[in-house]
Parts: structure tokens; C-alpha cells; sequence
């Protein structure tokens, strides 16, 4: 191929013009030898776009997936179990009363209640008492 | 379709889908990665395969879409820095001179966008009419020249001015 053929094609390749037989044209000539000076540095171009197609993938190809990762779905029903067991021990712990039982509670606080008022006023009434020791005290004073 | 008649179709193609995933991703295990996981959804939906016409491009743009997520990802969860005086050519000049001989021309690629990536990647390594890459990037034949346009220039820009640092 001659220059001028060779120079025009290249305008072209690098306005994406040519086609992929033209390309080829290029790749040919470059692969050739006696390049002039001035085009040494696209024969490094068109060498290595050539060399690229030669790198290959090394990984086998395997279609059956690899035991995931990702976490399994019984990972999910273990956690379900524990907080199941978690909130039925939570619920044993409670004392578990009659309705019976519940009444007699409530008879024995109101009684209690009952019992701290009156016990309350009882400490008011003595209170008041210590007065009558002052009465004695007096009383020893005259008669001794 | 067994999984005979599966590979038979996707072999071919693996490799494809290795270049074009480790052009965005960078690293090899993650490409391989990248094609392993494309490669067992497709498997997964093996009945829609058929519908599609060409199986390949399919797998392409699931490839291309897988990777073009990873790395949206991996950015999202990267702390970003930004220099305001980040010399963006000064920057390939010098990672390119780091690397001096060693696939020039692919250390310059990897600074590209990722559409000017992958069109240079479809086109020049793979060898892709203009109307199947625009059917891999889900895009139109004249969208793809234009940014094929850019990416060689882009390229050969940087190429030339490390030839004539070299020579002079």
C-alpha cells in the first residue's frame, strides 16, 4: 500500500470512518515492515489493539452456585425459635392467679390501707397524751 | 437447552467478556469475577436466551452493565478527593512514563471515560460492526463514531507526545 493511501486511511480511522476491512487494511500494513519514521508510533497503536484479544479468561466456567455467603434461610428460623422461647419465659415467670385469688389481694391492700389510717389517727391521740405527763411531774413536785 | 448446549453458545464468547470487563475493572480477578457472575445469570435465564437475537451482544451489555455498577459502587464507598489543581494530561504523561513500553497504548485507554473505554475496547480489540456496539451500549451508530472519534484521538495524542519525548 502506498503512503499516501496509508495516510489518508488513517485520517479516516481516527475520524471513525472506516470500515472493519479498511482497518484491517492498516493492521496489515503495520504488521509489515519498512514503516517510515513519522509512523512508528501508530504501529505501537495497531501492535498492541492486536496483542489485546490474545489475553484469555483462566477461571473455569462452574454453573452451579457456591454454597452462598449470603445467610442461609434457617439462620432466619433459628432467630424466630430463641425469641419465641424468650417471650413464653418471660410469660412463665409471671405468677399466674385465679380470679379468686385476685379478689382476696385486692380485700387484703384495702385492709391494709384501712389498718394505716387507723393507726395513723391512734398516733395523733398520743401525741395529745404527753401533755398529762407534764400534769404529773407538777403533781410529784408538791407532793413528795 | 442443557447446560451442554449453554456452554456451547457462551464459550465462545467468554473471553469477549473478560477483556471488555477487565478494560473497566482493572484487576483480573475481578473480571473473572465479573464473567462468572454474568455468565451463571444468564445461565439462571436461559430460557429467555432465545428470545433474544444475538445472544452475544446480550451477554455484552450484561457484562458492560454489571461492571459499569461495580464501579459505581466501589466509588460510592471510596472516600473521594478532590485536587483543584489536578493536571489531568501531566498525570497520564507521567503514569504512562512509570510504565514505559509496557501496553502504552492501554494505560493511556484506562484513562478515558468509561463509553470511550468501552467503544475503543468493542471496536479496535474486539472488532464489533458500528451497529452491534451500539446494540452492546444500548446507544445509536452515530453516538458510537462520535465517541470512538474522541478515544482515538484521545489516544494517539497521548501517544505521539510520548513518541517525540522519547526520540528528541
Amino acid at each position: 500500500m502506498e503512503l499516501a493511501k496509508v495516510e489518508a486511511l488513517l485520517e479516516r480511522y481516527f475520524d471513525a470512518e472506516t470500515s472493519l476491512t479498511e482497518e484491517q487494511q492498516l493492521r496489515r500494513y503495520f504488521s509489515e515492515g519498512n514503516i517510515p519514521t513519522h509512523l512508528q508510533a501508530y504501529k505501537a497503536l495497531f501492535d498492541e489493539l492486536d496483542m489485546a484479544k490474545a489475553e484469555t479468561s483462566k477461571q473455569p466456567v462452574s454453573l452451579s452456585k457456591p454454597a452462598a455467603s449470603k445467610s442461609p434461610w434457617w439462620y432466619g428460623v433459628a432467630a424466630a425459635v430463641l425469641i419465641g422461647i424468650g417471650v413464653a419465659g418471660y410469660q412463665w415467670s409471671q405468677p399466674q392467679l385465679t380470679s379468686q385469688e385476685q379478689e382476696a389481694l385486692a380485700a387484703f391492700e384495702k385492709s391494709k390501707e384501712a389498718m394505716l389510717l387507723l393507726s395513723e389517727n391512734f398516733n395523733k391521740g398520743a401525741e395529745d397524751l404527753v401533755l398529762i405527763g407534764e400534769f404529773t411531774q407538777a403533781k410529784n413536785k408538791i407532793l413528795k | 437447552m442443557n447446560q451442554k448446549e449453554f456452554l456451547s453458545i457462551v464459550m465462545p464468547v467468554k473471553d469477549k467478556l473478560y477483556r471488555m470487563a477487565k478494560r473497566l475493572l482493572v484487576s483480573s480477578e475481578e473480571a473473572e469475577d465479573a464473567v462468572q457472575e454474568v455468565l451463571l445469570k444468564l445461565w439462571k435465564g436461559k430460557s429467555k436466551m432465545k428470545d433474544y437475537r444475538s445472544p452475544e451482544a446480550f451477554a455484552m451489555t450484561m457484562t458492560k452493565n454489571y461492571c459499569l455498577d461495580r464501579l459505581k459502587s466501589k466509588q460510592a464507598g471510596n472516600l473521594k478527593i478532590v485536587h483543584n489543581n489536578f493536571h489531568h494530561s501531566d498525570d497520564v504523561a507521567r503514569q504512562v512514563e512509570a510504565n514505559d513500553g509496557v501496553s502504552l497504548v492501554f494505560k493511556i485507554m484506562e484513562t478515558l471515560p468509561e463509553q470511550q473505554k468501552l467503544v475503543l475496547q468493542l471496536r479496535d480489540v474486539e472488532q464489533f460492526e458500528f451497529k452491534e456496539i451500539a446494540e452492546i451500549l444500548e446507544s445509536n451508530e452515530t453516538a458510537v463514531r462520535v465517541s470512538l472519534s474522541r478515544a482515538r484521538k484521545a489516544v494517539r495524542e497521548q501517544l505521539l507526545k510520548q513518541y517525540n519525548y522519547g526520540v528528541s
